[in-house]
């Protein structure tokens, strides 16, 4: 029976498909559905008479927006940031001989360190009285800490930004050394023994392999960073907030009918990830060459 | 790719009905158990109420007590994990674990735990006071009252304002005290040898040193601006009684305006604050402010030792006053352990352990007992208790304290701090 | 990078040098001076500015290692980071076959669920899991935890199974099965062998995943599971920096050094370029 076979067969693949979807997804569904009912106030601290007017306050709010904005900004500037140091590294050290090798392992070693261990570690280094500073202080070029430039707690989270980008370039460093081991080898050799010069190779071959492999991970990269709380915790001025601080500030808040606001920043945060998500996956799949 | 998009929209016959299922089976586990009947905490208080002393300590022995309060300060750690409790476990028999939470995160947690409709929840013992304490009651998310049945409780000296009353509101049994405090600033004596002792004198010195002196968000903040708050409206007299809003809305735009005209000279121009008295701390101490502040008037005495401040710190007080308030241990509705954290209740309260708290050298936290009331040998051994020099004299303390008063105005002045003065909204 | 003879090539050939030899000073104070950063302050006594070293020295931190909350809270990591490495592992493995067999949107739409997990804030996400895990009654211990860290670890390995069995040639297990061997036959005498490397490779980072995981351990455990990164912040947040380094050491360097070895095994068996 044939006909009866592949039904058989195509039922049990969709089955199986839709557990592993559900596993999957259910959890950050949950979340979500939790997140959304706890904005219109049906449940949750600060639990009011359903409606969306709570929501309506929140994306009132110039602190949203701002925060918004902040979140957007540090993320795209230690993203940036990061791939340019990757990119640098992998080019630069691409052989397979002792010091490449040194030299990747070396670039490698920020990935296993946590958030919160980078932002203290930026707190220390990057701080008006920090590591930096001091050494500055030192050289006589500031005499007090008001003189050095504010890099934490600042309103542009520059030093928020540096110090995600160095924790997230190793992973980034990874990814790249990857793709030019795997990919670009065989056509950059051709280009090669058809006269091109380094540099030309680089910008005609490798690059356009480099970013179209990269982009994935780069959406990676943005999203981690825009969602981070423990290092902008420790790093982000206090206004304008961002997002991940902005909805623990909310939980704190002491009205406490207006906790619940802290809901609404979340589905703000999640809905983020999802367009990264979409956009990860369109990318992933149109530039992976083994993938359908 | 239009044809999977178009496949997208349309899920599987199959797919919807399994979706369905599973959405009836997530929302009928949300029916705990034990719905019906009182939270677990709460029952046991009402039980145990009528009971001798002797049956509760009977029933904790062998027990564990899970108490969350603020973690943030090793000497209380060391006090709590390294003195109260092996003597908790030795003499009791309770073994107590102490974890992290403060205010805020404990109301929230107790919210979602009931609303998960757990009947026990994970905390038997909590530590609070004011707004906390405030919106719990108002919740019903307490168990009580216990407080007044704890034999130790006997000792409390219970006609000092700053103990009696928790920011105006009557404790009713439901909180039992643990320990007083207040504010005050820290300047560092080897660089403001002439610290500015009132607000004025404040200002004058914010404005003749730019850039050296800010607040932080937390509680030290909240209070410091309270007491800007007391000063206009005309002194603690102006604010008791229950919140008034029209009084509060006169004295918030005194208070805003003072701050306003010395938004320009605070550290980073008043753009950002620091996030907590720690974060405040490491400010302080490494050169980039010249005051730091604390609800603890002690905290330089265990700031000093543990190297955190530099040894030069002092403690200072304001002559328009600085605020004086207790804090408590709660037990939440759904204690899986009440009359462990009883007993755990009383040992603190203990003259043994008040005293072991207020020793400089381990957290000097300010006893709520009435030393008059205590046996001989315990009133020989507080007055012989060595105090730090580092320490300000007790007739200070006593001329400068002044209460707090109704946590609505801490509530109002905390939000409206954030919307009109840090989000620089108007 | 092969010079061509008499041509600019020496020219380039000493700026590569001199970019090489920037970045590689560079990346050693980048890499390695954090390390030695996080050191210096659990060795400090007093060190405030403008000390550019510390003034006083003491090993005291160390010292109240074993008797303070952090070597409990370490165990607490190991224990949750190799279950949810392990538990992940099997779990994605077969998500992560069966996701590599899909054509078209459903593909996509396996891969992006994977990926959801990862790339929701784990703050939000733990907000979100904290109701359910306490409806089902493990708000608050170690299991509910560990199925927390399970959410994005799952995920993640999933994407990572998708590639590897991506990878694999399926002609292998078709021959395979065209030569009679039954699908159990194939999953164990061809199949296995080869993703031996690959879940080695899955249950570590599943273990650094779930290692680092702070916001998900926060919420979910209501305070109450005190894993590493906890009470690492709670001591920067508390201003104990000379108490956070140590910890903070302890947060980093066995999964470097685990890291490290894994580079090293994994050399050795010539499965990624190192």
């Amino acid at each position: 029976m044939p006909a009866l076979e592949r039904l058989r067969r195509g039922s049990a693949g969709d089955l199986i498909w839709l557990g592993a979807w559900l596993l999957l997804t259910g959890p950050v569904l949950a979340g979500i559905g939790y997140a959304a009912a706890a904005s219109v106030g049906a449940v949750g601290p600060g639990a009011s008479s359903a409606g969306i007017e709570r929501i309506e306050r929140v994306l009132a709010e110039s602190a949203t927006w701002r925060g918004l904005g902040l979140t957007l900004w540090v993320a795209a500037l230690a993203t940036t940031l990061a791939t340019a140091g990757a990119v640098l590294v992998a080019a630069t050290f691409r052989g397979a001989g002792g010091l490449d090798r040194v030299a990747r392992g070396l670039a490698v070693l920020p990935l296993p360190v946590p958030h919160l261990v980078a932002g203290a570690l930026g707190l220390w280094v990057l701080g008006q009285s920090g590591g930096v500073a001091r050494i500055l202080a030192a050289l006589g070029a500031v005499r007090m800490p008001a003189e050095m430039p504010a890099l934490v707690y600042d309103e542009r989270g520059i030093g928020l930004a540096l110090t995600m980008a160095w924790k997230e370039f190793a992973f980034l460093v990874v990814v790249a050394t990857v793709l030019l081991a795997s990919q670009a080898r065989e056509l950059e050799a051709a280009a090669r023994t058809l006269g091109a010069g380094p540099l030309q190779t680089f910008f005609r071959i490798t690059w356009p392999i480099l970013w179209r492999g990269l982009l994935p991970a780069v959406i990676a990269v943005f999203v981690f960073v825009a969602g981070s709380y423990e290092a902008a915790a420790l790093l982000a001025p206090s206004d304008p907030l961002v997002l991940p601080l902005l909805m623990a500030d909310r939980a704190a808040d002491p009205d406490l009918a207006r906790r619940g606001d802290a809901y609404v920043i979340s589905l703000l945060l999640l809905g983020i990830a999802a367009v990264a998500v979409a956009a990860h996956e369109w990318t992933r799949a149109r530039w992976e060459p083994l993938d359908s | 790719m239009p044809s999977e998009r178009a496949t997208l929209r349309r899920p599987t016959g199959g797919c919807t009905r399994l979706l369905g299922i599973v959405a009836l089976a997530s929302a009928a586990c949300g029916r705990g158990d034990g719905v019906s009947a009182s939270p677990a905490g709460q029952a046991a208080v009402e039980a145990l109420a009528s009971l001798p002393w002797d049956t509760v300590t009977v029933r904790a022995r062998g027990t564990d007590v899970v108490w969350r309060m603020w973690r943030g300060d090793p000497s209380i750690n060391m006090y709590v994990d390294g003195w109260v409790t092996p003597r908790l476990r030795e003499r009791y028999g309770v073994t107590l674990r102490a974890v992290e939470g403060q205010g805020p995160e404990i109301v929230n947690q107790l919210v979602v735990e009931r609303e998960a409709r757990r009947r026990t929840g994970t905390a038997s013992l909590v530590w609070i006071n004011g707004e906390t304490f405030s919106n719990l009651r108002r919740e019903r998310l307490l168990a009580g009252p216990w407080a007044g049945r704890l034999p130790n409780a006997a000792y409390v000296d219970s006609a000092s304002p700053i103990v009696a009353r928790d920011f105006e509101q009557d404790p009713m049994g439901y909180e039992s005290p643990w320990g007083r405090v207040q504010f005050a600033l820290i300047y560092d004596s080897a660089r403001t040898p002439v610290p500015p002792r009132s607000l004025d004198a404040l200002a004058g010195w914010i404005r003749a040193h730019p850039g050296r002196f800010t607040h932080d968000q937390g509680f030290a903040g909240t209070t410091f601006l309270k007491i800007v708050l007391y000063r206009e409206a005309g002194g603690v007299v102006g604010l008791q009684g229950g919140f008034d809003s029209t009084r509060y809305a006169a004295a918030r735009a005194r208070t805003f305006a003072w701050l306003d005209s010395l938004r320009p000279f605070f550290w980073r121009g008043g753009a950002t604050y620091p996030a907590d008295v720690a974060a405040m701390h490491r400010l302080f101490a490494n050169r980039e402010l010249d005051f730091s502040m604390s609800n603890n008037q002690n905290e330089v005495v265990t700031k000093v030792r543990q190297g955190i401040l530099p040894s030069t710190s002092r403690a200072l007080l304001m002559t328009d006053g600085t605020i004086a308030n207790t804090h408590y241990l709660g037990i939440p509705a759904n204690a899986p352990n009440a009359a462990g954290a009883m007993v755990v209740a009383n040992f603190l309260l203990s003259p043994e352990a008040q005293l072991e708290k207020q020793k400089p050298d381990v957290w000097a936290d300010g006893s709520v007992l009435d030393v008059a009331r205590l046996p001989a040998e315990w009133r020989a051994r507080f007055a012989a208790l060595e105090a730090d020099p580092r320490q300000l004299p007790r007739d200070s303390l006593a001329k400068y304290a002044r209460p707090e008063v109704s946590p609505r105005y801490h509530e109002r002045l905390a939000a409206d701090w954030r919307t009109h003065v840090r989000a620089r909204q108007r | 990078m092969s010079a061509r003879r008499g041509t600019i090539a020496p020219r380039s050939l000493d700026a590569s040098r001199i970019v090489r030899g920037v970045v590689l000073v560079a990346l050693i104070a980048s890499s390695l001076g954090p390390l030695l950063l996080l050191g210096l302050w659990s060795l400090s006594g007093r060190w405030l500015y403008p000390a550019i070293l510390p003034t006083e020295y003491s090993d005291e931190s160390w010292r109240a290692l074993g008797g303070g909350a952090l070597w409990p809270a370490l165990i607490t990591s190991v224990a949750l980071a190799v279950s949810a490495g392990v538990v992940g592992c099997a779990v994605a493995l077969p998500i992560g076959r069966a996701l590599a067999r899909l054509r078209g949107w459903r593909r996509h739409a396996g891969a992006a669920a994977a990926f959801l997990p990862v790339a929701a804030p784990p703050l939000a996400l733990g907000t979100g899991l904290q109701v359910a895990l306490l409806s089902a009654g493990l708000g608050g211990t170690a299991a509910g935890v560990l199925l927390a860290h399970l959410v994005p670890v799952v995920g993640y390995l999933s994407l990572f199974f998708l590639g590897t069995f991506t990878l694999f040639d399926a002609r292998v297990e078709a021959e395979a099965r065209t030569l009679g061997a039954t699908p159990w036959q194939t999953w164990r005498h061809v199949l296995l062998p080869m993703l031996r490397g690959a879940a080695g490779e899955s249950m570590a980072l599943g273990f650094l995943i779930s290692w680092s995981q702070f916001a998900l351990t926060l919420v979910v455990g209501g305070g109450a599971v005190r894993a590493l990164p906890l009470e690492v912040f709670a001591l920067v947040r508390a201003g104990q920096d000379r108490a956070a380094a140590v910890g903070a050491l302890l947060l980093v360097v066995p999964p470097v050094l685990g890291l490290a070895a894994l580079r090293w095994a994994a050399r050795r068996t010539s499965m990624m370029p190192a």
